[in-house]
């Protein structure tokens, strides 16, 4: 824990002590009247927004090192926590009331799309074993060495085939 | 120049430089009407394009040019999944695709669409050994090619570099932007926040389904808040009587907010697995059953990392070229921010046209053979 958590106020009070000095240096060119910043006129715009400038980098880099402080850190969490365990109650009541006019819920799709990727996960599988295998009789059947006639075919790019208009994501690998 | 009128004060403007201001505020207030007007013309997109395949929601781009390409193999540009990809062609000038095409490549754009609710079982395997695979193999078949290129940016980079491992045989070159690969860095802000102890990625794919849009582009946001919430504002200001900049900022603009959800188990397995337990580069990641090895990664690889970046610091990504199995491998760091190294006047002066030669270099030319007009099947 650095000593930004041990006194909270301290990371606001740096930033402003900070945010003045950098403001006040930037002013000090100013100050005489031949030597403005960036060669602008001593009190114009340009002298304002080096100013500004300033003030933006002061500022940001305190943001910086707050927003990735451990009190932020722990603010975030908790803030999560409560938002997500006040969106859970919202689900939870949202599908009681559908459920109670018989309509489905989204936790009802949800499982239906479950089951439906378990069986597409299922069907793949067994189309693979089944690809597989018939490789193996091709390959038996030309009399070749197996391997290098699939290693080859593979290595081709994909015939327009029927078969490809109907792929699904995850149609090669095992899950 | 006349002084201030407190001279204890020497930060207050003069009356002639109040009076300077306030005609310049006036100036631009009679301007809305013109900057309303440009937000309202302003168009993304720097090339024509036509949708040559679709699965699902997806969509795979192919940019149209007059002229005919001069290599044979073709490229394929992944872009992240928490943002559109019209990034790297968002105007003329600010098009990292029509250095390609000018190069002579026969390029294409992966849009992964929009998930839905019912997308939200959709893991990284779908995503890379499903749809990113059979778009490869569109392109492949399209342009009658064994192999084509690919360039990944930011996530879309650490996709192509699972994908490439997963199937070098279809790679033969790849162009890494701003792609990390190893997460075991908690030194820059959305490290820190993507801590296991900090953020429960489970409960949040368990409450929400997919992880939010608004999320997501508030995460974005608040880590450069200054910049991003003020600085921006004020020099939009400054140049509101100059068109050409209001063009680019509200492109700029229209890109940013058009932040999309992301499939909610691919999100889980991406922080989970890659960004919290920095599987990737540890060699523990599996996708569809098989292991990552990114020493299978043996084709080219460009590795493009910009000096500035604070969403995908280098540190994340130089890693990539000691962790593959090539031989040849190029690394840039270029002075730029994340979004920079696409839309920068200086990345497009300086870098593309490096990152194209180095492409060139490793292409196939193309035979009078292979004539592959833009949309044309092979």
């Amino acid at each position: 824990m650095n000593e930004t958590a041990n006194n909270p106020a301290d990371p606001f009070s740096r930033f402003w002590m900070d945010m003045m000095s950098r403001m006040t240096s930037a002013a000090m060119p100013a100050a005489a009247p031949t030597a403005g910043p960036l060669g602008a006129s001593p009190l114009g715009e340009e002298y304002l927004r080096t100013m500004r400038q300033a003030f933006f980098d002061a500022w940001a880099k305190y943001c910086d090192e707050y927003l990735g402080s451990e009190p932020f850190l722990e603010i975030m969490r908790k803030s999560m926590e409560n938002a997500l365990a006040f969106k859970r109650q919202v689900n939870e009541f949202l599908a009681k009331s559908v459920h109670e006019a018989q309509m489905p819920s989204r936790e009802d799709t949800d499982s239906i799309m479950l089951v439906l990727r378990s069986m597409e996960e299922r069907v793949l599988d067994r189309l693979e074993k089944l690809s597989q295998r018939v490789e193996a009789l091709e390959a038996r059947g030309a009399g070749g060495p197996s391997t290098a006639a699939t290693a080859a075919a593979r290595s081709q790019p994909p015939a327009p085939d029927a078969t490809r208009g109907g792929k699904r994501p995850g149609k090669g690998g095992a899950r | 120049m006349t002084p201030s009128a407190l001279p204890w004060m020497p930060w207050l403007p003069a009356p002639a430089d109040a009076q300077a201001m306030w005609d310049g505020f006036l100036r631009r207030l009679a301007h809305l009407p013109k900057v309303a007007d440009v937000a309202r013309k302003v168009r993304v997109g720097a090339t024509p394009k036509e949708v040559v395949h679709r699965i699902d929601k997806l969509r795979l781009l192919h940019y149209l040019n007059d002229e005919t390409p001069r290599f044979e193999t073709p490229l394929l540009v992944v872009f992240a999944l928490v943002n559109r990809p019209y990034i790297l062609d968002l105007r003329p000038g600010k098009s990292v695709v029509s250095h390609f095409i000018q190069g002579g490549f026969n390029t294409y754009n992966l849009d992964w669409g929009v998930p839905s609710d019912g997308d939200r079982f959709l893991d990284m395997n779908d995503y890379i050994n499903g749809y990113l695979d059979d778009m490869v193999d569109e392109v492949r078949q399209r342009c009658g090619v064994e192999q084509i290129n690919l360039l990944g940016y930011c996530m879309g980079g650490s996709m192509s570099a699972m994908y490439t491992a997963l199937h070098p045989h279809k790679v033969r070159n790849l162009i890494m932007l701003a792609a990390p690969v190893d997460w075991s860095s908690k030194d820059y802000l959305l490290g820190k926040w993507v801590d296991p102890g900090v953020f429960d990625v489970d409960q949040l794919i368990e409450v929400y389904g997919n992880a939010p849009a608004d999320l997501l582009q508030g995460s974005f946001l608040m880590l450069k808040p200054v910049s991003t919430l003020v600085e921006k504002y004020f020099s939009f200001y400054e140049n509101m009587e100059n068109e050409k900049f209001l063009e680019d900022f509200f492109a700029m603009e229209t890109w940013l907010n058009d932040n999309i959800p992301v499939a909610g188990e691919m999100f889980r397995q991406f922080v989970k697995y890659c960004m919290q337990q920095n599987r990737l580069i540890k060699g523990t990641l599996r996708i569809g059953g098989k292991p990552v090895n990114l020493r299978n990664v043996t084709c080219p690889v460009l590795n493009l990392t910009a000096q500035q970046d604070h969403l995908v610091p280098c540190g994340l990504s130089t890693p990539f070229n000691d962790a593959v199995g090539s031989a040849d491998r190029t690394a840039i760091n270029f002075p730029a921010g994340h979004i920079g190294l696409a839309v920068g006047s200086k990345a497009n002066r300086d870098l593309w046209p490096r990152a194209v030669a180095w492409l060139a270099e490793r292409s196939k030319p193309l035979t009078e053979r292979t004539i592959d007009q833009p949309g044309r099947r092979a």
